[in-house]
């Protein structure tokens, strides 16, 4: 079998797919994340008005393909004479979006947490914000880490829909190179891996995370 | 004797839960080291009342004075200022679960007070010291026993120097054999002439501990003394109905002195 393929054509095209995968992912993580703590923390502490605006950016990030939203940004907004480069319009895209499933997660965190603990931080002299951002919040955040996570992971296989509005990324590499050697299988294979590495590298990071933020009281069962 | 100001008064509060009147017409003055305990039986309106001279929960009509400052919820800073001087103690602790026992304590002088964070940890311990859980400062509560955690939320109360303490059931939640330590900590904020407003069933701890016994049912107080006279001879029919009640299923001889 002969090997000069893959040393030849798939790692380089793989590496360069690689590296701009990443710079998507890592990027459209933090804003997502951000957006998210802060819409979900508007949808249950937020004036009315500020409530009503989260639920309909969640409604509308959650309720519009994915790719359809990157077409958005892409496409549609140059007729609006609003120029976005391919990777910019695809973190924006994912952030936007991902920030709509975290606040999903925050929201039922915050939720979750018994209204005495804000009631006590209010007897104590905290403002309602501020015993949310230092009382809610850290312990909601502990909570929504599994399902921000798994959000994470989602993240790292829906960035490969970057390649739709030609932004090449690993996917978008893959998709060139298979098709320049008619080698769909071998290719795609190799890069299925790829995010298979990814994925899991994330998941242990995230395990190591939620062992680190765990303390007495918000440990996760795990066996 | 000139009658001084009183540290707290509240002026006619009335309260309803959707339509349903809670409290109706409540005052009451709390001079400097009053003591006053609140019995009467549940839904009668005693731990809202503690919530609304804290202002956890807002009341339609009535006025709450802090000194001879009346307090306006509107004024947030105000507002906040205010809590500082009223130490709540609630029936389920309620100690932030992500902090441990110090942080507990600090985080209000830290955040709230803006006091720099050495000082604050200074005064956290010292609060502890006070409480008697200077070995457990650096637990979480998960890892507190429920008197250890009303122990410290105790301690978060005074750190914040409050004038008076509104204590909301302290020991409703408690294991029995763990009600003692608490009734220790509140006996020796007593002694130090704390000013206190106390909801409790234990009959035997508020007559010995108490200047004045309130009776509360249906919103309103119905009959309130010096702790004898309420608890052995009290005016009302249902007053003494209830004292008699309570004092078999809280048997004064566990506290008494």
């Amino acid at each position: 079998m002969d090997l000069s393929f893959y040393t030849q054509e798939v790692a380089p095209a793989m590496l360069r797919g690689l590296w701009v995968s990443i710079g998507l992912i890592l990027p459209s993580a933090v804003f997502g994340l951000a957006i998210g703590v802060l819409a979900g923390t508007l949808r249950v502490y937020g004036r009315p008005v500020w409530k009503r605006a989260a639920e309909i950016y969640g409604l509308i990030f959650r309720g519009f393909p994915l790719l359809i939203q990157l077409y958005i940004w892409y496409f549609g907004l140059p007729q609006l004479g609003i120029y976005l480069s391919p990777y910019a319009a695809a973190v924006l895209g994912f952030s936007l979006c991902g920030g709509a499933y975290h606040a999903e997660y925050v929201r039922g965190a915050l939720r979750s947490i018994k209204q005495g603990q804000l009631q006590a931080a209010r007897a104590l002299g905290f403002s309602r914000s501020r015993a949310v951002v230092s009382i809610l919040l850290p312990q909601a955040i502990r909570r929504a880490l599994p399902g921000c996570g798994n959000e994470l992971v989602y993240l790292i296989k829906y960035s490969s829909l970057a390649y739709m509005v030609t932004c090449i990324e690993l996917t978008g590499e893959a998709k060139i190179l298979a098709s320049m050697f008619f080698k769909y299988l071998e290719v795609f294979f190799v890069v299925g891996a790829i995010y298979l590495g990814l994925v899991s590298l994330a998941s242990w990071g995230l395990s190591r995370l939620e062992d680190r933020a765990g303390i007495p009281g918000f440990e996760y069962a795990r066996r | 004797m000139v009658a001084a100001t009183p540290v707290l008064r509240l002026e006619d509060i009335h309260k309803s839960y959707a339509g349903q009147p809670v409290l109706r017409g409540v005052s009451l003055e709390l001079h400097r080291g009053d003591i006053k305990v609140i019995i009467g039986p549940s839904g009668g309106g005693k731990s809202t009342l503690l919530h609304c001279i804290n202002f956890l929960v807002s009341f339609e009509r009535g006025r709450i004075f802090l000194g001879d400052n009346p307090i306006d919820p509107a004024d947030k800073p105000a507002l906040y200022a205010y809590r500082q001087k009223v130490g709540m103690i609630f029936q389920d602790f309620n100690l932030f679960d992500h902090l441990t026992a110090i942080d507990n304590v600090q985080i209000g002088l830290v955040r709230v007070r803006r006091i720099p964070k050495r000082e604050a940890r200074d005064r956290a311990l010292a609060e502890l010291a006070r409480v008697g859980l200077s070995a457990h400062a650096f637990k979480y509560p998960a890892e507190l026993s429920g008197g250890q955690k009303q122990r410290v939320s105790i301690a978060r109360a005074l750190a914040m120097d409050p004038e008076v303490m509104l204590l909301d059931e302290p020991t409703s939640a408690l294991d029995p054999e763990l009600i003692g330590e608490v009734h220790a900590v509140i006996r020796n904020l007593a002694a130090g002439g704390m000013t206190m407003a106390l909801v409790t069933h234990e009959i035997g701890f508020a007559a010995s501990l108490a200047n004045e016994i309130l009776f509360m049912e249906n919103g309103l107080i119905l009959e309130q003394g010096p702790p004898a006279a309420i608890l052995h001879n009290a005016a009302l029919d249902r007053t003494r109905e209830f004292c008699a009640k309570i004092a078999r299923l809280h048997p004064a001889g566990r506290e008494t002195p």
